[in-house]
């Protein structure tokens, strides 16, 4: 029996050093098709790269937005930067609650911001988090935090993804990586925005959708809030607007107004805008130019409002 | 619990330890773990079944004593026919209750005559098919005196529960596995390094053979419509390994579970794919259902003897009883009759024992006629399995209308790279280990120990590779 033990344990350690050489060797040389288990994409969606390195140049801002998709496509810096705020956007795919509590141990000490503008979604809240994890480990800097975020997802990719991030990082591997500013339809905007190229929604029905609030999340954004508020920092809860076609469809929305509505300051400009589908967005729940200019101006209105002793 | 999850990762070592250093030295406590784990095990997943299991395992235990005390035969008749009416009830009142109730209402409707009965939203449970078979090999071999009733009652409990193939087999019989109760076992570090050997293989087969066809299998089934033949085809081939692989993965994770806790089941599947003809596949695909059909249906209808009418009655009388059992479901009934019509000119023309050994027994290479028997054997299977996986006859003969077209010789559409690499690979290894118990039994095993321990690494690497993380689950889990 202490033989068996003793061949398992063995076999443990070697395995664990085999399969970090592996996932090394691996994420170099095969295939796409062949790393199911480990997307490392440098400079994926919404220019990530790009976002994480501007990051590291800026400091001491007014507003910070943070969120999914629809904080980088949704919040224009331009529009912003043109009432008079130095903002940043912080804004990654499928980010979650549990990123956003990653981002801002990194980065709030240096923002320091004055506002957050934080977005929020049911599904965001439902979510894993993992879409997001591996973004944020193929283009940040990868630290202590990067292990504690892995083992909360607890999910095989982000092991993948990390190891190879730190392998990467080991080597100085992205160093020649240059991320271009236009990708097919999306241009990087400084301080962290994407326009997409104007384009209008074209209906299509959709099934109804369902969210499932995550402990998690609820615990990982309350963490979030406490650290706004121990910093002093001002924060708004905003639900970004989608269309009206599918925001009809999503059940619970109600649950979820009323949960955000006791965390803090909380507008859903899915019922404060009049918005049309076929207008102001460019797909099912993500904005065009022109609805974003409707939504930034709207809510730059109800910061100064609500804030104006400020500035 | 699934074999392929975290919470099996987590009972498994718990109750293995528990039962070589707690039980150790007690016969009737490891039996006893057994049970509860076994318990704990199915409850996972509805523990309201666990009844089921209970009430089974009382009635034969009881029915087994009770034909021990009597010689009368009319008497004995009826505690066997108690035994099978009671498990045959629950296993059909459970699994075909809405597919008769189904099947009357269009009869009727047929001949002009509109009812509309009540059907039950009846929840399967888990493994019925399985252990309702397994507990019925006991009272049979006991009636027929094969077997001496067992009077350990928890001895009797483990072997109906057994948690590694309580849910989807082998079915065991009890003249193998009962008596495995009743010695005392003894650690042995080969077995068990063997055991995990299998349960590896049998995590790589299910993981990453399985599992990965079946998003293509689920992509091509559902849109056929919208497919190429060879498409259609290459999604028929890819059932087939989705089947294989999951079933038989799922049995060698059994078998290698059972082995870590001291006990030996039996080999379920013999490297099918490798078949010449029909009966040899048969001899070699789910080898504890077959033999079952055989000992317990086929041998006492006359088998194989008698006039040429009754061999073909026996042999429609098997397949499709065994496709009946794999669900309540017409499909599943042409896909049992479709291969006793692959199996009748084979039997007819006693050709059905030339293929009784290993194929290229004593060759690296098959021959080129080997090459062609398998390939035809595993595309009468493929056909088969079509039956198997579509969701109605309709679909069924519709996809292979399809699959015969001019666009059967075009490229496929459908065509993961990856998938048709690692089914090269896996077929290698099968091929190399086709003499063994599972393929990889003694793979490696005249190199240096590192190779065969990078080679388990490696192994394990492509698991993680390409788990599926949104969770799966075993295919005979609904049988």
């Amino acid at each position: 029996m202490f033989n068996f033990f003793k061949s398992i344990v063995s076999f443990a350690f070697l395995f664990i050093i085999f399969y970090v050489v592996l996932i090394c060797v691996w994420g170099d040389y095969a295939p796409l098709s062949f790393k199911k288990n480990l997307q490392y994409k440098l400079g994926s969606y919404g220019h990530m790269y790009s976002r994480m390195q501007e990051i590291k140049t800026v400091k001491d801002i007014d507003v910070l937005f943070l969120g999914s998709s629809h904080t980088y496509r949704g919040f224009d810096t331009r529009i912003f930067k043109n009432d008079g705020f130095k903002v940043f956007n912080l804004g990654s795919s499928a980010q979650t609650p549990i990123q956003t509590e990653l981002l801002l141990k990194r980065y709030l000490d240096s923002l320091s911001p004055k506002i957050v503008v934080f977005e929020v979604n049911p599904f965001s809240f439902s979510s894993d988090g993992v879409e997001s994890s591996l973004d944020l480990f193929a283009n940040d800097k990868n630290d202590l935090y990067s292990i504690i975020n892995a083992v909360r997802i607890n999910h095989i990719k982000t092991y993948n993804v990390l190891i190879y991030s730190f392998y990467r990082e080991l080597f100085n591997m992205n160093k020649k990586f240059v991320e271009q500013k236009v990708k097919n339809e999306d241009t990087y905007v400084v301080n962290g925005y994407v326009e997409k190229k104007m384009r209008y929604f074209v209906d299509k029905p959709i099934q109804k959708l369902q969210s499932n609030i995550s402990k998690k999340q609820i615990s990982a954004f309350e963490n979030i809030l406490t650290k706004l508020k121990n910093e002093g920092i001002e924060y708004y809860l905003v639900q970004a607007p989608i269309t009206k076609s599918r925001y009809l469809k999503i059940t619970g929305t109600k649950d979820f107004d009323d949960l955000m509505k006791d965390k803090g300051t909380y507008y859903n400009f899915n019922y404060i805008l009049n918005l049309t589908d076929s207008l102001h967005f460019y797909d099912s729940h993500h904005l065009n130019q022109e609805g974003v200019k409707i939504f930034n101006n709207d809510l730059i209105q109800r910061i100064l409002k609500k804030i104006n002793y400020l500035f | 619990m699934l074999f392929n999850s975290l919470d099996f990762a987590v009972f498994l070592p718990i109750v293995f330890v528990l039962y070589w250093f707690m039980a150790k030295a007690n016969l009737k406590l490891q039996n006893l773990l057994i049970v509860l784990a076994s318990y704990v095990f199915y409850g996972w997943w509805d523990y309201r079944f666990l009844s089921l299991i209970l009430f089974s395992t009382l009635i034969d235990y009881f029915i087994g004593l009770r034909l021990n005390k009597t010689s009368l035969t009319i008497n004995r008749k009826l505690l066997l026919w108690g035994s099978i009416g009671v498990n045959v009830g629950l296993l059909g009142f459970f699994k075909y209750y809405n597919f008769f109730i189904d099947n009357f209402t269009v009869a009727f409707s047929f001949f002009g005559k509109a009812i509309s009965p009540n059907t039950l939203n009846i929840i399967l449970p888990v493994g019925i098919s399985f252990y309702t078979f397994q507990t019925l090999s006991y009272t049979i071999d006991v009636y027929k005196k094969k077997l001496k009733p067992t009077n350990n009652f928890v001895a009797f409990a483990a072997f109906v529960s057994f948690f590694p193939q309580l849910v989807a087999g082998p079915i065991e019989r009890a003249t193998n596995l009962l008596p495995q109760f009743y010695k005392k076992r003894k650690f042995e570090y080969n077995k068990a390094v063997d055991g995990l050997r299998q349960i590896l293989w049998g995590l790589f087969k299910k993981i990453v053979i399985a599992d990965n066809c079946a998003t293509y299998v689920n992509i091509i089934f559902d849109n056929y419509t919208e497919y190429s033949g060879s498409t259609l085809f290459l999604g028929g081939m890819f059932f087939a390994f989705q089947i294989y692989g999951d079933f038989s993965g799922y049995s060698d994770i059994a078998i290698g579970t059972a082995r870590l806790f001291g006990f030996n089941l039996k080999q379920n599947f013999a490297f099918p794919y490798f078949s010449r003809d029909i009966a040899e596949f048969w001899r070699r695909w789910h080898i504890s259902l077959s033999t079952w059909f055989r000992d317990y249906l086929y041998i006492p209808l006359g088998g194989s003897r008698g006039s040429k009418w009754n061999q073909v009655r026996n042999v429609f009388i098997i397949f499709l009883v065994s496709g009946f059992w794999h669900g309540a479901n017409w499909t599943f009934i042409i896909w049992g009759g479709l291969n006793a019509l692959y199996f009748l000119p084979i039997l007819l023309l006693k050709r059905n024992r030339i293929n009784t050994n290993v194929v290229a027994e004593n060759s690296l290479f098959p021959s080129i006629i080997e090459i062609f028997k398998m390939l035809a054997t595993f595309i009468l299977t493929v056909i088969a399995w079509i039956f198997f996986r579509s969701e109605n006859i309709i679909q069924a003969f519709d996809y292979i209308y399809r699959i015969v077209d001019k666009t059967l010789l075009s490229i496929p559409i459908v065509r993961p790279s990856f998938l048709l690499v690692f089914i090269m690979f896996f077929l290698s290894v099968e091929w190399v280990g086709r003499k063994d118990a599972f393929a990889i039994e003694k793979f490696f095993f005249k190199k240096h120990k590192i190779i065969r321990m990078s080679f388990y690494a490696f192994l394990i690497f492509l698991i993680f590779m390409f788990v599926k993380t949104e969770g799966t689950v075993f295919i005979y889990f609904q049988f």
